[in-house]
């Protein structure tokens, strides 16, 4: 029984492994072939089934006067407004969290949860809602298609996240730290950045990374919000096909969009993994 | 170190109700420096909300508090110099043992030499010395609140230091060892120590003077010894003491008798204006003797029960539809059946509406 357990438990975990790793195998072999590698037969192993070019790779960073696409460009432009965005939410989200976490507001009808679920509400909405008013809205102050506006943008779309995942997590920080902060003499400010934010930075990177995923994967809004400008690096792979679909520099740029993300994923695996993403301290 | 001044102080949590209900009811008190008191009562009777007042956490709906004649009502909690440990266990979890015990004297930016020196005495009386190094978090829990007993500790200059049920995490047997360190620091630093709990051993056995609350209400302050034997209230005698102090209907029947069903009980309280009113008799379990014979002031009663709790044993017996308890001592033989128990006049306590005649 348990040696059919063994087996079935080892099974899974490679059949698993395959299905999540072979995909990544194949955009890392179709990176390096060519056109006649990839339509002529099924091939898999460089240098035995095929002849392995840099030409997928070459095509990303060649000016589009040489017959290229630079990505280059819309690469750092890409890592300017997650980052920036992120960071911007993930600061103003925590200063609100804390307050409606700690503090009761009423307004009419209106109590701190439903503050928090017209935070969250936002993203509830289909884009498509969002997206002639942010139009409107940044012709209106003259940042469309440009880094500014696109920043401004995904600070609406991101705060959410921020604001939903760190209520949740300061609201199981005992307001007894807090108060023990006081009691020991400190004012409500350093009581916040002294001894409740350090012992929020697991909620503060699990929402960094939740913000970054959403900041970096988004196409709707970069796509409707730029043109010629400024472009974002999931707009500009797009770009990247054509009539005849180019599987070799896709798969190129597929690996490096997503190469920020594995990186941002190792990172918090190692905050995950601690245990210590629990808020109460008893 | 201050003397503590409560002065019609009364709270309420929905002061915009047009009828709000009062946490804590208007009282005045003052809290002697160095003394050791325990505030003792059931679960939401208002304990915890008295503690808040104090350390500022809470602002009273209503009166003044001063610490040594001087206002201190309108001041934030961070500004009064107070201590308060709290029920679980509170600890800055990124920081080691020894921050966690220094941080409140690095908030008041005290010298780094006073801050070791302190440190240093406090973690010797709180056995933490050896894990001064390691992280906070990678302690037990009852290490964990000796953390934030230690924190308490640390300062000398502490107003009071105030404790909300500090020991309930802790084993016995520390508890045990706690209270004794407790009570020792409380009379080499002369430190005013107030201590809120619902058990009552422990505020017995900690306090000098034991302050009884219910409902929002304190219905008596007093030494362990009054509260034991004269408990102000029928709800003081039943909450303090195990088992609770037997409460009998009777009827007043002269100026110092009272009548249990037909049985005439003899007491020392002068009831002469209460004649033929209902009253309740009050006597501990403890002071209820066994007499061989009947006599004045005894009542027959019908043996339901015995239980030897080891120490002492307990009977439990009725008289018509009246239970009573009595402890008598181990060793002494009961007799099966019907027997006659002795009620000490000056032991019997009489009530009138739930008050101490």
């Amino acid at each position: 029984m348990s040696k059919l357990y063994t087996f079935l438990k080892y099974f899974f975990i490679t059949f698993w492994t395959v299905f999540v790793v072979a995909p990544f195998l194949w955009a890392v072999s179709t990176s390096f072939k060519d056109f006649q590698s990839v339509n002529s037969k099924v091939t898999y192993i460089p240098w035995l089934d095929f002849e392995p070019t840099l030409e997928g790779w070459r095509v990303l960073i060649k000016s589009p006067a040489k017959g290229g696409v630079d990505i280059v460009e819309p690469y750092f432009n890409s890592i300017f407004v997650t980052c920036t965005a992120s960071l911007i939410s993930i600061v103003l989200g925590t200063l609100a969290a804390y307050a409606l976490s700690r503090f009761t507001f009423k307004a009419g009808f209106v109590r701190n949860n439903d503050i928090t679920f017209f935070f969250i509400s936002q993203r509830i909405m289909p884009p498509i809602v969002l997206s002639i008013p942010f139009f409107i809205f940044l012709s209106t102050i003259g940042l469309l298609d440009s880094l500014l506006g696109l920043v401004v943008v995904y600070i609406v779309l991101l705060m959410p996240i921020a604001v939903w995942i760190m209520v949740d997590f300061f609201n199981r920080v005992p307001k007894e730290l807090d108060e023990t902060a006081l009691i020991d003499g400190c004012n409500p400010y350093q009581a916040f950045y002294k001894v409740v934010l350090p012992n929020s930075i697991p909620g503060l990177i699990v929402a960094g990374m939740f913000c970054i995923i959403f900041g970096w994967i988004d196409f709707f809004f970069a796509f409707i919000l730029t043109f010629t400008e400024v472009q974002l690096l999931p707009v500009k792979v797009v770009a990247l096909n054509s009539s005849i679909t180019p599987w070799w520099s896709l798969s190129a740029s597929a690996l490096v969009s997503v190469a920020p993300l594995i990186i941002v994923a190792f990172i918090v695996e190692r905050y995950l993994s601690k245990g210590n993403l629990s808020g109460a301290l008893k | 170190m201050a003397k503590i001044d409560l002065s019609n102080i009364s709270h309420t949590y929905n002061p915009l109700d047009p009828k709000p209900t009062y946490a804590l009811n208007p009282f005045s008190m003052t809290w002697e420096n160095g003394k050791r008191y325990a505030i003792l009562g059931p679960s939401g009777c208002g304990k915890t909300t008295m503690l808040n007042i104090v350390s500022g956490l809470v602002r009273p709906s209503k009166g003044e508090i001063l610490f040594d004649e001087t206002p201190v009502t309108d001041l934030k909690t961070e500004d009064r110099n107070i201590a308060q440990v709290f029920q679980f266990p509170v600890i800055y979890n990124t920081m080691t043992v020894y921050d966690n015990l220094a941080f409140p004297l690095r908030c008041r930016e005290f010298t780094k030499e006073k801050i070791e020196e302190r440190v240093k005495a406090v973690s010797d009386t709180l056995n933490l010395s050896s894990f001064l190094n390691s992280p906070a978090r990678k302690l037990t829990a009852d290490q964990k609140q000796l953390i934030s007993l230690g924190r308490g500790l640390v300062r000398e200059d502490v107003a009071a230091v105030l404790m909300d049920e500090p020991l309930t995490v802790i084993d016995p047997d520390l508890k045990f060892r706690l209270r004794r360190n407790l009570k020792e620091i409380n009379e080499q630093y002369k430190t005013t120590l107030v201590y809120v709990t619902h058990d009552q051993n422990e505020a017995m056995t900690f306090a000098e003077n034991i302050i009884v609350m219910d409902q929002g209400e304190i219905v008596q302050v007093g030494l362990p010894k009054d509260l034991f034997e004269k408990p102000k209230t029928t709800f003081v005698g039943y909450f303090i003491g195990s088992p609770a102090m037997n409460i009998f209907h009777s009827t007043v029947s002269s100026d110092h008798e009272v009548k249990i069903n037909d049985t005439t009980i003899k007491t020392n309280s002068n009831l002469g204006n209460l004649k033929d009113k209902n009253v309740k008799l009050g006597i501990r379990s403890e002071f209820i003797e066994l007499a061989e014979k009947e006599k004045s002031n005894t009542v027959k009663i019908k043996l339901t029960r015995v239980e030897d709790f080891g120490n002492f044993k307990l009977l439990t017996g009725k008289m018509g539809d009246l239970v009573i308890k009595s402890k008598v001592e181990r060793e002494k033989p009961i007799p099966d059946g019907e027997l006659n128990l002795y009620f000490p006049p000056e032991k019997c306590c009489v009530y009138s509406d739930e008050k101490l005649v």
